[in-house]
Parts: C-alpha cells; structure tokens; sequence
C-alpha cells in the first residue's frame, strides 16, 4: 500500500521534476505572500471548479464568471483559515501542478489549466481518482473536496439542490 | 436581534476572567492551584469538579470563545471557525478526514448530542485486558448517573426526524433492532444544526455548562492559547509554556510560562499525546501517541420517494447496534449504525463525484438519506489504530493507514446499509465508493458491492471520534496513565480526556469521556484539597476554600 503524505511532497515534487525535466528552484509558491492564491493556482483551481460543477454553473457567461470569481475568493478566504503549515502544503502542491512538467506528470493534462477543455479536466480529475498511485489519489481529494466544500457551504449553490437554508430563530 | 439570551455575553458582562484573543491581553506568567489544557469533554467537567472544591484554576484553550449570537448554522463559517485545522485536519496519508472541535466546549460545542453509555462489552474487555477494575459497568453507573444529571441527558422523544426514520423503518422491517438516541439537550428547538454549534443554547455542551460553572466560581480561561510545552524538573512538571496564536494558528504574541501544583492535559486525542510528546516527556513503553483511534465512517446515500430534508431536525435520534452485538469484539470488525446531518457543503463533499454525478446527486438532495456505518477499531490486532507524530513546527498528524481488516467491515457495513435503505423504501441507493453506481434493488446493489475494489481512497472513508493515544492501565507497560488519570512516570500531570481510552469503544464517546474525567476529576480534587465534590452538589462554601 502506497502511505505517502502530502508532507512528503518535498521529496515526492523533486522527482517528479526530475523526471520532467525541471527544478524546484523555478517553482512559484501556489499562495502569494497574503494567502491569497496565485494566479496560475487561480487558474488552476478555475479549471476544476469548470470540471467538478460542470452542469451547475450558471448557463450564461457573465454569470457563470461571476459565480467562478465568488467561488475563487471564497476558497481564499478558506484556505485563509487553515493552520500556516497547512498552507505551506497547500501552496506547495499548487505550486506543482502550475509548473508545466509537475501538471503533466501528476495529472496527464497536456495543455494549461487556462487552456484545457471541461473534458480534459474532467477525464484527467477521473484517472487521478481511479489511480494506483495514493499520491494522485490524495491531489484528486485534495482538489476535489476543498472545491465542494466551499462551493456547497456557499448561499449561492443552495438552490441547486433544494436547500433552504437554516431555519430562523425570532 | 434574536430572542435568545447568549449566556457567554452575559457571563463576561458579569466580570468573568476570560483573556486572549479579543478578550484582553494574556498575561506575562500566571500561576494557580491546577492549569487545565482544553476545554471540552474532559477538560469542562475537571474544571467545574475543582473549581467546585475551591481550587485556583487556569484554563488553556487553542480555539476561540464563540457562543450563540455567533452561531448562525452555517456551513461556511463553522467549519473554519470551529474546527481543528480550520475543518482541514486529516491523517497523514489524507485517507480520513478527523473533525474535532477547536473553540470554547471543544467538539462537544460541534458534536451532534448522541450521549451513549459506555457499552458493557467495551467496559468488560478494558477490565480484563487493561486491568481497569474501576471502570467496570457497575463502578461505573454512578458517574454516568450523575454526568447525566448534570448535562439533562435523557431519550430523545420528539418524532426521528425522516433520514432517521429510514434507519428505524428499514431495520425493523427486517428484524434488526433500531432505539431511540439519547441527548444532551434542554429546550431543543429540534433544528437540526448540532454540528454548526447551537444557536440557542439548548445542546448542553461544555460551552453552556460546566465552563460557565468554572467561570463564575473564579476560574481564569485563556483562549487562542496553544499549550505549547510542559517543562519537566525531574520526575514533576515545573511550568508549561504557553503560546497566544491568532484564529489560524499562528503566533499571536510573546509566549508566556504558567506554573501550577498540578497539571492536567484534556486537549483531546491527536492533541494531548502531542503536547506530551513535544515536551519530551518519559514514554518508557513507547505507548504515548499510540493507539489513536477514529472510529473510521463509511456512508451510503439513498433517494427516497418522500422529502427527507436532512438537515431538519435533531441529526441523531435513532441507531442500530446489531453488528456491534451480532459477533465476537475482537472477530471480524462490528459497527454501529447511525445516521448523517444531510447538509450541502458536508453531504456533497463526502458522498463524492463531479460533473453528471454532482447534478444528479443536486436533483435529488432533498429526498436523500445518509446512513453511516461507524467501525469499532481497537480490539483485533489489525484494527491498532493510529500513531500520532510530530510535523516540523510541532504540530501533530495522525498516521492511520486503512488495511485489509478495516476495508472488509467497510464492505459490510456498505452491505448492511444498503439493504436497510432498500428495506425503508428506496427508489435507489449508492454507497459512498469511487466506483459505486445508483442501484436500483437490493439484489443489484449486493452483487455490485460484492464486486468492487474496497481499496484506500476509492473506498470514502470518514472519521467520526478522535479516542486513545494516552492509555490508562493498571500497569505501566500497558498504559500511559494510572486508572485515575495520574501519568505513570509524572508525578503531577494527569490526563482527564477520550485520549485515555485504550481502545475505541463503539459508541460515540461524550458521555464517556464525560464520565471518566469525572471520576478522575473527583478523586484528584479529593487528593489535592481533602473535598469531596459533585457536579449535582453546589460548591464549597467560600470561607472554607480559602482555608484550603
């Protein structure tokens, strides 16, 4: 059985980019300095959430962007939240899958996460959660649950699935 | 502005010493009688017990103090706000996630009020093979007795709620016994929002309770304080290092030392092995941090023809413990049955999915019932549970790999689910795997389960209770601690909390937890003060404390 921890990314990131070809010391952190994710990380974290809610999101596209930026702050605001070395990892593993050669080896995705199609997404997220390897497994969940927490725990998502929010106290 | 009279506000109107965090500044040292790390289960009902007995007590809590004016029932803020690791804690390989309450109450301020009695079989088997003579059902009894009393833990007789039901209904309909819950709770307005922290004071937490008591009696809480290190002079503690941290855990301030007569760690399992293990304590048997237990959750989800609502109504009333009781304790894994909050943000995210499986699962949210099945681990040799480890920073993780033995129960606690939802009436049924599919029929779901890979990972397993890491035993080769919560190496430390047990006990643990800290509460307050207290019995009157 494969036990690896996302701790274990340090070791576990030089050689995937080893393999790819890269070298640690070009990766930029997935978090800026603020917590906040970076860019690519937005990006990459767009990407999924097009994959994973593909079918809930809104149909027209100034309020389906709309929805992505709300949702895209409100995993800021999460990750905020998270204990520094928690952040450390998550920054860490979002780091990985921004560079070219970390994405390619740990999701099999060939273009960029601004550039990759829903299906290519969604068919890379299936592979990662179906793989042998626990490393990929822990990324999908990784994505994957953070992605569905905030996006479900959000007022927004509510009528999606029939919920009425809490009941109010007078 | 809502009707219900926050109970915390009207305590730190009154005068309370509550420091740390919006509260005040945290002082530069402090010293008391008994310095007590946490503030839920175990650590609530110490502090009352020797606050009780005149004792001068300081109370150490990492979370923040957050009461029912705060608690809007809201997935988006609970979850950061009250959990540990901002709901983000999980074991090291990321299989399970582990939800323990990080605030004021500690998890009983989250838990979702099911108040079990240990089980005779588990207190049966901690006399036998860890010489816990006095935790026998019968030397037991009174202290649940009055725990009970305390907290107003009695059945739940308000109507199951409709998930609920579905357990009751389909179980009976085939011969398997499913009680009622019993609760500790008072004026319930039967919300359904437990978990979220209780926004009307009705869920009697340590919260609302024992912590209060503490306080009005002159207690000092300290909260977004990490106890950071006990300092070790021989064989007795002579300090412990505390650290104020911000709402995310991050250094919030100068540390600062407290120094007491006594010590007593309740910060729960994961964290009362760490802190013991970040101060180097003695651990001649390897023991400490050992053993952590999870009671690892496997789900099944079924669509219902009638509206379930699972978000409605008291999350727990009703549980089967038929595969508990059905074969040996240490045979092939037993687990009890229960039932899920059916909440957005937690049913979508553990029932798993994306895409076309996500709209579906959106479809049909409102008629879904979630039943988990909780795996008894702890008393087999493949179900030894976790080992609790230190990350750089000193932070703990929990290393709990999932094997053969645990997936096998995973398998027939699915099966056993599967056929109760197809019993209460489900059109379909799809039990939390990868690779499970929407079955149409008990035959169909059966054959399919018997099928699929039960696997780490694609196999969704939960967590549902942190319990052991810090055994009691009637030995020091078998436990961490005495019987009555005293370290066997430290000569003024104890440990009062679910980090004790020396198994799991197939149960959710409050009552327990509860219970045993009070027995240890009792008699640590006796040794220390000559008093005899109780949690029904008023205080020490005043003058004779101060006789102490």
């Amino acid at each position: 059985m494969k036990r690896r921890s996302l701790l274990k990314l340090g070791i576990a990131s030089g050689v995937v980019l080893a393999v790819a070809g890269g070298s640690l010391a070009l990766l930029k952190p997935g978090l800026l300095a603020d917590g906040k994710l970076s860019p690519a990380a937005r990006q990459l974290m767009r990407a999924v959430a097009l994959a994973v809610f593909d079918g809930l999101l809104p149909a027209e596209a100034a309020a389906r962007e709309a929805r992505l930026a709300a949702h895209l702050d409100q995993l800021d605001a999460n990750i905020a939240g998270f204990p520094p070395h928690l952040r450390g990892e998550l920054s860490q593993l979002l780091s990985l899958l921004t560079s070219s050669g970390g994405r390619f080896t740990l999701t099999g995705l060939t273009s960029d996460w601004a550039s990759a199609s829903v299906a290519d997404v969604q068919a890379s997220l299936q592979a990662m959660s179906l793989s042998s390897l626990g490393l990929k497994q822990q990324i999908y969940h990784a994505l994957r649950d953070l992605s569905s927490l905030v996006f479900f725990s959000n007022a927004a998502s509510w009528q999606l699935v029939g919920y009425p929010g809490p009941r109010e106290i007078p | 502005m809502s009707s219900i009279v926050d109970p915390i506000k009207e305590g730190l109107a009154r005068g309370w010493k509550v420091l740390g965090g919006k509260h005040g500044p945290l002082p530069t040292s402090l010293d008391c009688d008994v310095v007590i790390v946490g503030s839920g289960a175990g650590a609530g009902i110490t502090a009352e017990l020797l606050a009780k007995a005149g004792l001068k007590i300081a109370i150490v809590e990492e979370g923040p103090l957050k009461s029912s004016s705060d608690f809007r029932q809201l997935e988006a803020d609970a979850y950061a706000q009250l959990y540990q690791e901002g709901g983000g804690r999980k074991t090291a390989d990321q299989a399970m996630p582990v939800l323990q309450g990080r605030c004021v109450g500690g998890s009983t301020t989250v838990n979702w009020a099911g108040a079990f009695r240990t089980p005779e079989e588990t207190l049966n088997y901690w006399v036998d093979i860890y010489g816990l003579k006095e935790c026998g059902a019968e030397a037991m009894k009174p202290w649940f007795e009055q725990v009970e009393a305390r907290l107003n833990i009695s059945e739940w007789l308000t109507d199951p709620n409709a998930n609920n039901s579905v357990l009751r209904r389909g179980a009976l309909k085939l011969g398997i016994k499913a009680p009622t819950i019993h609760r500790n709770v008072k004026g319930c307005w039967n919300l359904g929002s437990c978990g979220l922290g209780c926004p009307t004071n009705a869920k009697q937490s340590m919260l609302v309770t024992t912590i209060p008591t503490a306080l009005d009696l002159g207690a000092t809480l300290m909260v977004q304080t990490r106890a950071d290190k006990l300092e070790l002079k021989g064989n007795q503690i002579s300090g412990l290092l505390c650290q104020p941290v911000h709402a995310d855990g991050s250094h919030a301030g100068p540390a600062f030392r407290i120094t007491a007569k006594h010590y007593v760690v309740a910060g729960g399992a994961i964290n009362s092995p760490a802190l013991m293990m970040r101060s180097g304590l003695p651990n001649p048997n390897d023991l400490l941090g050992r053993r952590t237990f999870l009671h690892p959750t496997v789900a099944s989800s079924a669509v219902m023809p009638e509206p379930v609502q699972g978000w409605a109504g008291a999350p727990l009333a009703v549980f089967s413990d038929h595969f508990l009781r059905t074969q040996p304790i240490d045979g092939a894994i037993g687990y009890k049955l229960e039932t899920a909050p059916v909440h957005p943000g937690f049913a979508m995210t553990n029932l798993g999915g994306m895409g076309r499986t996500l709209v579906d699962k959106a479809k049909t949210f409102p008629h879904t019932s979630i039943l988990i099945g909780l795996l008894r681990d702890g008393f087999h040799p493949e179900a030894g549970g976790g080992v609790v480890e230190l990350k750089n920073d000193g932070s703990p993780v929990l290393d709990y790999p999932i094997n053969g033995y645990l997936l096998d129960g995973a398998r027939r606690a699915h099966l056993s689910m599967v056929e109760i939802q197809f019993a209460a009436g489900a059109k379909s049924v799809r039990p939390a795997h990868e690779q499970a599919q929407d079955y149409q029929s008990w035959h169909q779901a059966r054959e399919a389960i018997l099928a699929l890979p039960y696997e780490p990972y694609i196999t969704t397993i939960g967590s549902a209770h942190v319990m052991g890491g810090c055994a009691m035993a009637a030995t020091p080769a078998q436990g961490v601690v005495q019987p009555d919560g005293q370290h066997w190496q430290v000569a003024n430390l104890s440990v009062h909390d679910g980090s004790v047990f020396p198994t799991s006990i197939g149960a959710n643990p409050q009552l327990t937890v509860y219970a045993q800290a009070a027995r240890m509460a009792t008699g640590l307050a006796k040794r220390l003060t000559e008093r005899d207290v109780r949690l029904d019995s008023p205080a020490v009157p005043a003058s004779a404390a101060s006789a102490a």
